[in-house]
């Protein structure tokens, strides 16, 4: 693996051409979890009653923080990623510089990590103006630190995907049958208490799962010794996830 | 010759079952103009990739200013420029952006990326445009641009990859002005072109490459010389004359050939046979001096490649 400071350099051009998005971006950001918060949590929340003492918006708000974070990231290294070395030969154009191939992969990587944070710290944003949840310097610290390991994770599990995406349409079974079955089955919306034994095996190896479980007990201000597991059930794939899409990009890109 | 900056020996190159470069050896001198020429495919690009790192080498080995060249030689990315083949500007950015980016993946920053910068607008007459989007601009313009951004590095070798493929004359000219004045400066360039009239224009030295493998090397003016000689007699008739011309040319040292609807007839010194030629009346003859197009085609075959 050959990676050097020069990941930074791939992530300041994202941050320049992303300038003149930001507006639309941050629009959008902010208006999809303003909207699962409120249609789910103050709307369909209305019907359900107390969940574990609370209402249905705090138990609702730690989950979706961190979904948006997965989703972002994802989208970015599947669309923007495969954008960017297809249509507009970017990384053609990289790699003949001192940057290698893993540089310039990485850097997309942190790149989505990124946009990931901007939308996790936006839907927090806003779940704290709704009163969904309440932080303190040390939830915060550790929220902010589980977001970039969940876009770390989701970042390169779709650098994967786009190192052998051949078009756009390819995509579609990622998300369709990974990263949405993730969302519902991973505690975002609801306990996994009362399914059946084998949906909350199935659930273990969903990393979403473990997201959830550790951003949900701090912004409860719960330190189990047990997060040190879900930490671990996230670090370990991202940096395998990682590699093999450093390594299949570059088979991708150089030949 | 001076000295030299890249040897290549023995180089080869397959992806799965084909070979596209076979077993080449070359040697470029420092400040020269190297061409390789060929038709598509004939395995120009792929050995230009491997000169400057951004394809493993098969087997052989390829010195580039005393290092060996391979995928992660970032030592010499940093002393080369490349114009690609492919116009890969990015969208995303302006003019002034693409080449600050760029300037920044070789470490060049601050006020050093803005003079280089402004300078180099200047040299490709485009600092009337440094704020415009790239979808904005000509494709000349891009072309431009792109030899803006491979000088960004101040390169010590430049390597143009078909640098006027698409273009228009006026555009072409230009950049081939600006090519020349780059080599005058006393760097080394190495091109790759279907162009003749552009490897004429350009070169100092070249080679001419086919499936993989070098069929000549030199300068073109021998090249031609040697191959071809002075003058080429083109006669558009129908082929039952042929046996009536060569007839009438007997006694005069010559070579000639059938393409499709014409008669090639290649000769040291045409005068005498334009002389005769010329006596038999012909409607549609034409006495040009020898190319390196005829060189090509004569090496490289006329039939189409594909």
């Amino acid at each position: 693996m050959n990676l050097s400071y020069r990941i930074y350099y791939f992530w300041k051009r994202n941050l320049i051409s992303y300038k003149r998005f930001i507006v639309p971006t941050l629009l959008v950001s902010m208006g999809e979890p303003l909207f699962y918060l409120i249609t789910f949590g103050i709307g369909l929340g209305a019907y359900m009653g107390l969940f574990g003492g609370k209402a249905y918006i705090n138990y609702l708000a730690p989950g979706m923080i961190i979904t948006s974070v997965m989703l972002s990231s994802t989208f970015e290294c599947l669309y923007g990623s495969f954008v960017r070395m297809v249509h507009e030969k970017l990384y053609d154009s990289l790699i003949v510089t001192p940057m290698s191939a893993e540089d310039a992969v990485a850097g997309d990587i942190v790149w989505g990590i990124f946009r990931g944070m901007i939308s996790g710290v936006l839907m927090l944003v806003v779940a704290v103006f709704l009163g969904a949840i309440q932080i303190n310097i040390l939830n915060l610290v550790i929220l902010l630190a589980v977001m970039i390991l969940v876009g770390f994770l989701f970042g390169s599990l779709a650098m994967i995907i786009t190192s052998f995406a051949p078009n756009f349409d390819f995509f579609n079974y990622y998300t369709e049958l990974f990263i949405t079955p993730m969302f519902f089955f991973s505690g975002v919306f609801f306990p996994l208490d009362t399914m059946p034994a084998w949906v909350k095996t199935f659930a273990l190896f969903l990393p979403l799962t473990h997201g959830v479980v550790i951003v949900r007990s701090i912004l409860s201000n719960l330190y189990p010794v047990t997060l040190l597991y879900n930490l671990a059930a996230l670090i370990i794939p991202g940096v395998i996830f990682f590699s093999i899409a450093l390594k299949l990009m570059k088979r991708r890109l150089i030949k | 010759m001076s000295d030299i900056i890249v040897k290549a020996e023995n180089l080869t190159k397959k992806f799965k079952n084909f070979t596209a470069v076979d077993s080449i050896s070359f040697e470029i001198a420092q400040g020269e103009c190297f061409g390789f020429l060929g038709p598509n495919g004939a395995g120009k690009t792929t050995t230009v990739k491997m000169i400057h790192c951004v394809s493993p080498i098969t087997s052989g080995v390829i010195m580039v200013d005393g290092l060996p060249s391979n995928i992660d030689n970032r030592a010499i990315k940093k002393m080369v420029g490349v114009i690609p083949q492919e116009t890969n500007l990015d969208v995303d950015l302006t003019v002034y952006e693409n080449l600050l980016v760029f300037a920044e993946f070789f470490d060049i920053k601050g006020v050093e990326a803005k003079k280089r910068i402004n300078e180099l607008l200047k040299f490709v007459e485009l600092d009337g445009k440094s704020k415009n989007k790239i979808d904005e601009l000509s494709t000349g313009m891009k072309r431009r641009l792109l030899i803006a951004r491979a000088l960004i590095n101040k390169p010590k070798i430049i390597i143009a990859d078909e640098p006027t493929t698409g273009l228009d004359p006026q555009a072409r000219h230009l950049i081939w002005q600006r090519l020349r004045q780059l080599k005058n400066s006393g760097v080394t360039m190495i091109l790759t072109t279907q162009y003749m009239e552009e490897a004429e224009q350009l070169c100092d030295r070249l080679m001419i490459m086919h499936k993989g493998k070098i069929l000549e090397e030199g300068i073109p003016v021998s090249l031609i010389e040697k191959e071809i000689g002075r003058d080429v007699i083109e006669i558009r008739i129908s082929e039952e004359k042929d046996k009536m011309i060569l007839d009438t040319l007997n006694g005069i040292n010559f070579e000639s050939e059938r393409v499709g609807d014409t008669l090639y007839i290649y000769c040291r010194d045409g005068s005498d046979a334009v002389k005769k030629i010329i006596n038999l009346n012909l409607p549609k003859v034409l006495h040009r001096p020898a190319s390196l197009e005829d060189v090509f085609l004569k090496l490289t075959g006329r039939s189409l490649i594909e």
